[in-house]
Order: C-alpha cells, then structure tokens, then sequence
C-alpha cells in the first residue's frame, strides 16, 4: 500500500537532525509546526513519529545546537519555541556537504548503469 | 459526554505514570497534543476521535520516554560540568592567588617593582592561554576516543614535568640567581606554560564534546 511510497525508517531517522536544523536555520519554529512542515515539504512522504520528535530536540538542545524558549501560540496557550544555534548552524553545513555527497555519488551510479 | 480536559489530564496520568517528567517535556506534549486536536476539529472530526487520533501519533508512553531516558544528562556529562567549573575558577583565582602572594610578600625575597610587574604580567599570560584553549577549540581537532585525549594530556603534561626539572635542576643553577629571580623565572618558566596545558585541555575536551554533530543520534 503505502508504504513503498514511503521513506523507510532508518532513512528518516538519519535525517531528523539535517531536516531539524534546516527548518530552524530559517526560523523559530515548535515541534507540531515541524512535523507539519516536513510532512507538506515531502508530499506526506516523510511522517515523523509525533512523540519522538521531542527527545530528538531536547537532545539537540543538551548538545548546544539549538536553544529553547517557552513563549504563547496565537491562542495563549504555552508553547515551546526552538531556533538554531551557532554550533547548529555548523552542523547543518557539515550535514548537507554529507548527504549532497551520498546523492552525488549515487546519481553518478545511475547515470553510468542507464549509459 | 466526552470531556476534552478530562481526556487529557488521564492523558497525562498515563504519562506520568511511564515516568515522563514533569513540567517540561510533558507540557510540551501537552501543547502538542491539543494543537493536533485542533487541527482534526477544523476538519470537522469530533473531540472524541480527534483525541484518540493525536493521542495515537504521540506514540505509547513507555516508547516516548524510552527515547527521553537518552537524553537525560549522565554521569560522564555532569563529571565534565565540574571539570570546567573548575577550570574556569581556577583559571582566574589561581592567578589572583598568586598575585597577591607575590605583592605582599615581605622579606628577603621579597621582589621588586619592576619584578612584581613581571611576574602579574606572566599570571595574566596564564589565565589567557586557559581561556584561548576554551574558546578557539573550533581549531583543535577532533578526537573521539577518550583514552587518546587522555593519552595526549598526559604526555604533555609529563613533557611539563620533564621541563620542569631541566629548569630546576640544570638552568636555574648555572646563574647567580637571588630568590626573587628565581621565584620570577619559576613564574614564567613554568606557570604560564602550565596555563598552556591546561588550555589544551580545554580545548581538546570542548573540541571532542562540541564538534560532533554528526554522530548518529
């Protein structure tokens, strides 16, 4: 069904922390508004586990790359804001050059097996 | 009659009960929870399922807080916490200790001006070479291994030791040295170097903690 369509797990979760600093590099942003973000930005193809995406945030906050603060949504209710660090930042360079090299060379493979 | 803030609060009850800490994380997934609702009542699903649904996509609460344990600070990180407490008030009470002593020293070997100067000038040096380790350990390299920082440590900290001896044993003897000059080349000769090793330190440890992103979460 669909799953084929989907992006299997260890490939999402390898990719969390990319897609993470990513989102935050262009802004403040909350846990639920991520999971959304990346859900509309694959085509519902990449679907986080709601509750996991928390422990990798924190996570990513205890290692300095990115900060929090509690603030109010629209409606006044507490919400957790997240945004990216300097260290995050670095992070996100060194991630992109990785994965850039990974679809590099893989594309480089198709184009040869298609010659 | 389904009540939302009654769901929610065994909701909640559940979570505490798998051991998710209060408040942060679980006001978080409080917030979480209810924005989802929201977002399933706009589209016309009622309360109740729409409750059941967000509360599903949360996952199970022994799940969640299986993935929160890790975070949790353990004990190596609050080891590393004091480590650099101490280097920090180390690194600038030690100089002031010694500073003063080095003032108010009165006596035979009590310095002169212009060695007093000298001698601030080399706890100043020192306290510089502590913090410039800390904060460029964007420069140092990464080492992973614990045991080679360790080794690295040590063995400069050894290579200290062995000067240490040469300047004691061999240089200061063959000159004519009065006390004051002693204690002076003593301050520079091997105080301010230690300021060194122990910046290296610093930023060795910093530069392993800081600069691995990339390790699998």
């Amino acid at each position: 069904m669909y799953c084929d369509a989907m992006i299997n797990k260890e490939l999402v979760a390898a990719s969390t922390e990319p897609l993470i600093l990513s989102l935050l590099a262009d802004g403040e942003s909350y846990g639920y508004a991520l999971i959304q973000e990346v859900k509309r930005l694959s085509g519902e193809k990449i679907q986080w586990t709601d509750g996991m995406l928390y422990p990798v945030l924190h996570r990513m906050e205890h290692r300095g790359l990115i900060k929090s603060r509690w603030g109010e949504s629209e409606t006044g209710r507490k919400r957790k804001y997240y945004s990216i660090k300097k260290d995050g930042k670095e992070a996100m360079v060194r991630h992109h050059e990785q994965w850039s090299l990974v679809h590099g060379v893989l594309s480089g493979l198709r184009k040869e097996q298609h010659v | 009659m389904f009540n939302l803030d009654q769901a929610i609060l065994e909701w909640r009850r559940q979570m505490l009960a798998a051991g998710i800490k209060t408040p942060v994380p679980l006001d978080e997934l409080e917030t979480h929870l209810r924005d989802e609702i929201e977002q399933q009542a706009k589209s016309g699903v009622n309360e109740a399922e729409a409750f059941r649904v967000a509360v599903e996509k949360i996952g199970r609460a022994n799940l969640v807080q299986n993935e929160f344990k890790k975070v949790e600070p353990k004990w190596a990180d609050l080891e590393w916490k004091l480590t650099e407490v101490l280097l920090a008030v180390g690194s600038i009470l030690a100089p002031l200790l010694m500073s003063h002593s080095v003032l108010f020293h009165r006596g035979s070997s009590a310095m002169t001006l212009s060695q007093k100067m000298a001698s601030l000038a080399a706890f100043v040096t020192f306290a510089l070479l502590v913090w410039a380790g800390r904060l460029s350990y964007r420069v140092f390299p990464v080492i992973p291994r614990k045991r080679i920082r360790n080794a690295i440590s040590l063995a400069s900290f050894a290579l200290l030791g062995l000067w240490l001896q040469v300047l004691l044993r061999v240089i200061l003897p063959r000159h004519d040295f009065t006390m004051s000059q002693v204690t002076l080349a003593f301050i520079w000769g091997w105080i301010t170097p230690m300021g060194g090793w122990a910046g290296l330190f610093w930023g060795l440890e910093t530069a392993a903690r800081k600069k691995v992103p990339l390790a699998s979460p």
